[in-house]
């Protein structure tokens, strides 16, 4: 072997190798920069979604009950809540 | 919103807010900022399957809530501006930065989401957001709800 192959074979084809896991590793994630990780900084502006108004709208409408004075609901918000 | 910045949000960036929410999956799509489109169209077919499962309102928002303790003001009062119809609303407020959730349930929704079942719902959320999953945490939540909720008689 000349001394060109032999710098082929044992740089050369390491090096390849090595470009090649590299890029594997580390291509991808530099495209998804935006990924969230817990504790990071979140720079992204608000949004707000509600269903597409067609989800709704094939409610049957409900024959409504005469009002009644025996039970008057609290308005009253419930939920929870939690951190992580 | 960088994490931990104390940030009021004003009557005018709720109305802004009001303004800029998203309706429909070719919208959405269309959406710039935290999420790619294939994740927007999960969230935007979980919330529809939800509400059309349901016939419960159920509404996500992704963003800062303002001063830290008026993170759960800030919810309620997002909820009192939508426009709920009578079965009822549900609210899936997400501050990633805050590392902070909220769900908040209409008057006339807890009968069908009492207050235990969106406390498993939250922690069902909690444990996708821990480790890293954003979408699949906001899925989750809103599916285990919709299943609480059951269906809507027709």
């Amino acid at each position: 072997m000349s001394i060109l192959q032999t710098v082929l074979v044992f740089v050369g084809i390491p090096l390849g190798v090595t470009a090649l896991l590299a890029l594997a590793v580390y291509g991808r994630t530099t495209t998804h920069r935006d990924r969230y990780r817990p504790g990071r900084s979140w720079d992204h502006p608000a949004v707000w979604y509600v269903p597409h108004p067609s989800a709704l709208a094939e409610l049957p409408a409900r024959p409504a009950l005469p009002a009644g004075s025996a039970e008057q609901e609290p308005p009253r918000l419930g939920g929870a809540s939690g951190e992580w | 919103m960088v994490s931990g910045e104390v940030v009021s949000h004003t009557e005018e960036e709720i109305e802004a807010l009001e303004a800029a929410r998203d309706v429909g999956p070719s919208d959405l799509a269309a959406m710039p900022g935290a999420f790619n489109p294939r994740q927007l169209a999960r969230i935007d077919e979980a919330l529809t399957l939800a509400s059309r499962e349901t016939g419960l309102l159920f509404s996500v928002y992704v963003g800062g809530f303002g001063r830290p303790d008026g993170s759960r003001a800030f919810a309620e009062k997002l909820i009192n501006r939508l426009d709920i119809p009578a079965t009822g609303g549900v609210l899936v407020a997400v501050s990633p930065g805050e590392r902070e959730l909220h769900i908040v349930t209409s008057p006339a929704a807890q009968r069908r989401l009492p207050n235990r079942v969106c406390a498993l719902a939250a922690l069902g959320m909690r444990a996708a957001f821990s480790g890293g999953d954003l979408t699949g945490g906001i899925v989750t939540g809103l599916r285990m709800l919709a299943d609480a909720a059951g269906s809507v008689s027709r």
